[in-house]
């Protein structure tokens, strides 16, 4: 919709502020209305502007009358519980947007270890090659996955002792696919490990179809 | 348009267009300099309130039919004027946080596809944990426990190699440079440095990783034959023998059987790790590079 992004400030150029302070009031108003109608509430909007010498009073004085009467009413508590102003409401802005930011930055670290460390367990890298700072997160994120797979382990298990297996088995050799994480360099270079790790799971896959088929879609 | 019939939708959506009605009112107020007062009662009866400069004072110019203020005197300008810099302040910080979470948000759908894209070279551990198979899970966790390993002793070595900055407490351990070398970038963050290495994958070499004789601590992750120049330190290292060093430093280079003889020599040739400007060791082999 909008090509540029504005800049949030006061806006210098007396034409532009006048034109935008139209375009906007009216946009604000529609709002109002749509938020009024669609959720069934009393609502009233005042603008104080340069442009008028009356406040612009929507949608209408008596409506507006109406809802300042009985917004009076109300105890003071009531009336301020939920009242904010330009600076308490950009703080609050800012501080679920830096809520949010934490959890995404939080969220992508530990993307980031799980590549690295698939990376790790296939090959493509080396445990020299991460940065020594991140190593103790790393661990935890290791930790907390070997977690999982034991969990899974002990769920099957104990199904496998219910019932008849309700999984099916892997056809063939599967551990002897994965490359065998180990430490430090490697004689075997980088071609060949990924060389022989698609040969594998192409060899894998021909055997393994009706897994394929299970496979759920991230 | 109708009132909504979802009791809970209809809480969802007063909740959202709101906030979003109050914003836009803020951004009107910051861009046009309008003052502004909006009042909406919920649907549990509770008053909302927006206002600029504040809800009562616009409520009651519009009651009292109050004219604007022609000309204000200097120390409502004044007041005013530190208002409108707080509220711009803040305005420009909002800017900035949003801009970070953007940021964010965009690397977590460009890490979403990367993974997508290793999946589709068929490595069925990538896969989510409940749709692999019991042998499956077992070799997995094998590998896992190995890979634990091989990362907890990689963490001691590297927090165990940097103690001795702390009680050395000179500047010259920064020259020996606490890493292998063989980092793309110690700078770059794992993200940047696994798309680096997306990109770079196909000119890995080997040969990139050198030994870096400037350890002095023996990390001797690659099997490095540091020649005795610097001594196996792993074995030896305690805090008492740190102390000797200083106190033998005027000692002459004897080959004495006492180790903590020897860690003295050692650390005379090394008075020349007091420059920092470079890390390595000042009179080594030419084929240490």
């Amino acid at each position: 919709m909008t090509r540029q992004k504005v800049k949030m400030a006061f806006i210098e150029n007396e034409t532009a502020r006048k034109s935008t302070f139209k375009k906007r009031k009216k946009g604000v108003l529609k709002k109002a209305h749509e938020l009024g109608t669609l959720c069934g509430v009393p609502i009233c909007v005042i603008i104080n502007s340069a442009y008028e010498q009356n406040p612009e009073v929507w949608p209408s004085r008596e409506t507006a009358n109406q809802v300042v009467s009985q917004w009076k009413t109300m105890s003071v508590m009531d009336k301020t519980k939920k009242m904010v102003n330009q600076e308490t409401f950009l703080q609050q802005r800012i501080t679920k947007a830096t809520e949010s930011w934490k959890k995404f930055r939080k969220e992508n670290k530990e993307l980031e270890m799980k590549n690295v460390m698939f990376d790790c367990l296939s090959g493509k890298t080396m445990v020299s090659r991460i940065e020594k700072t991140e190593l103790r997160d790393f661990v935890y994120v290791i930790e907390q996955y070997l977690k999982d797979v034991i969990h899974r382990i002990e769920i099957l298990k104990r199904n496998e002792e219910s019932s008849t297996a309700l999984v099916p088995v892997a056809a063939t050799t599967t551990s002897s696919v994965m490359p065998v994480v180990e430490m430090g360099s490697s004689s075997v270079g980088f071609y060949d490990r990924i060389r022989d790790q698609i040969q594998s799971t192409l060899n894998m896959k021909q055997t393994t179809k009706d897994l394929d088929l299970n496979k759920k879609q991230w | 348009m109708v009132k909504m019939k979802n009791e809970s939708n209809l809480q969802v959506t007063f909740s959202k267009r709101r906030s979003g009605l109050f914003k836009k009112a803020s951004e009107l107020c910051t861009l046009c300099g309008a003052e502004i007062a909006i009042v909406v009662f919920s649907p549990g009866r509770k008053v909302f309130s927006f206002g600029h400069p504040n809800v009562e004072s616009v409520i009651d110019r519009f009651l009292n039919n109050n004219p604007p203020l022609p000309h204000q005197h200097n120390n409502m300008q004044l007041s005013e004027t530190r208002r409108n810099s707080i509220v711009q302040d803040l305005n420009n910080h909002l800017t900035q946080v949003l801009g970070q979470l953007e940021s964010e948000k965009k690397k977590y759908d460009e890490l979403k596809k990367i993974r997508e894209k290793t999946k589709a070279l068929g490595n069925w551990w990538e896969d989510p944990v409940e749709e692999l198979t019991l042998p499956q899970l077992d070799g997995f966790k094998g590998n896992l426990e190995n890979l634990k390993k091989v990362v907890t002793v990689e963490a001691s070595k590297f927090f165990q190699a940097t103690v001795p900055n702390f009680y050395v407490g000179s500047s010259s351990n920064a020259a020996f440079g606490i890493d292998d070398g063989s980092h793309l970038n110690h700078d770059l963050d794992l993200f940047s440095q696994r798309r680096m290495m997306d990109i770079n994958a196909f000119n890995y070499n080997q040969n990139q990783i050198h030994p870096n004789p400037a350890l002095p601590f023996g990390n001797n992750a690659f099997g490095h034959i540091n020649d005795g120049f610097v001594p196996n330190y792993n074995i030896n290292y305690r805090p008492e023998y740190i102390q000797n060093q200083y106190q033998n430093q005027n000692q002459n280079q004897s080959q004495s059987q006492n180790q903590n003889q020897n860690l003295s020599f050692k650390r005379e040739n090394i008075s020349e790790y007091e420059h920092p400007h470079h890390g390595y060791p000042p009179h080594s082999r030419s084929d240490y590079y």
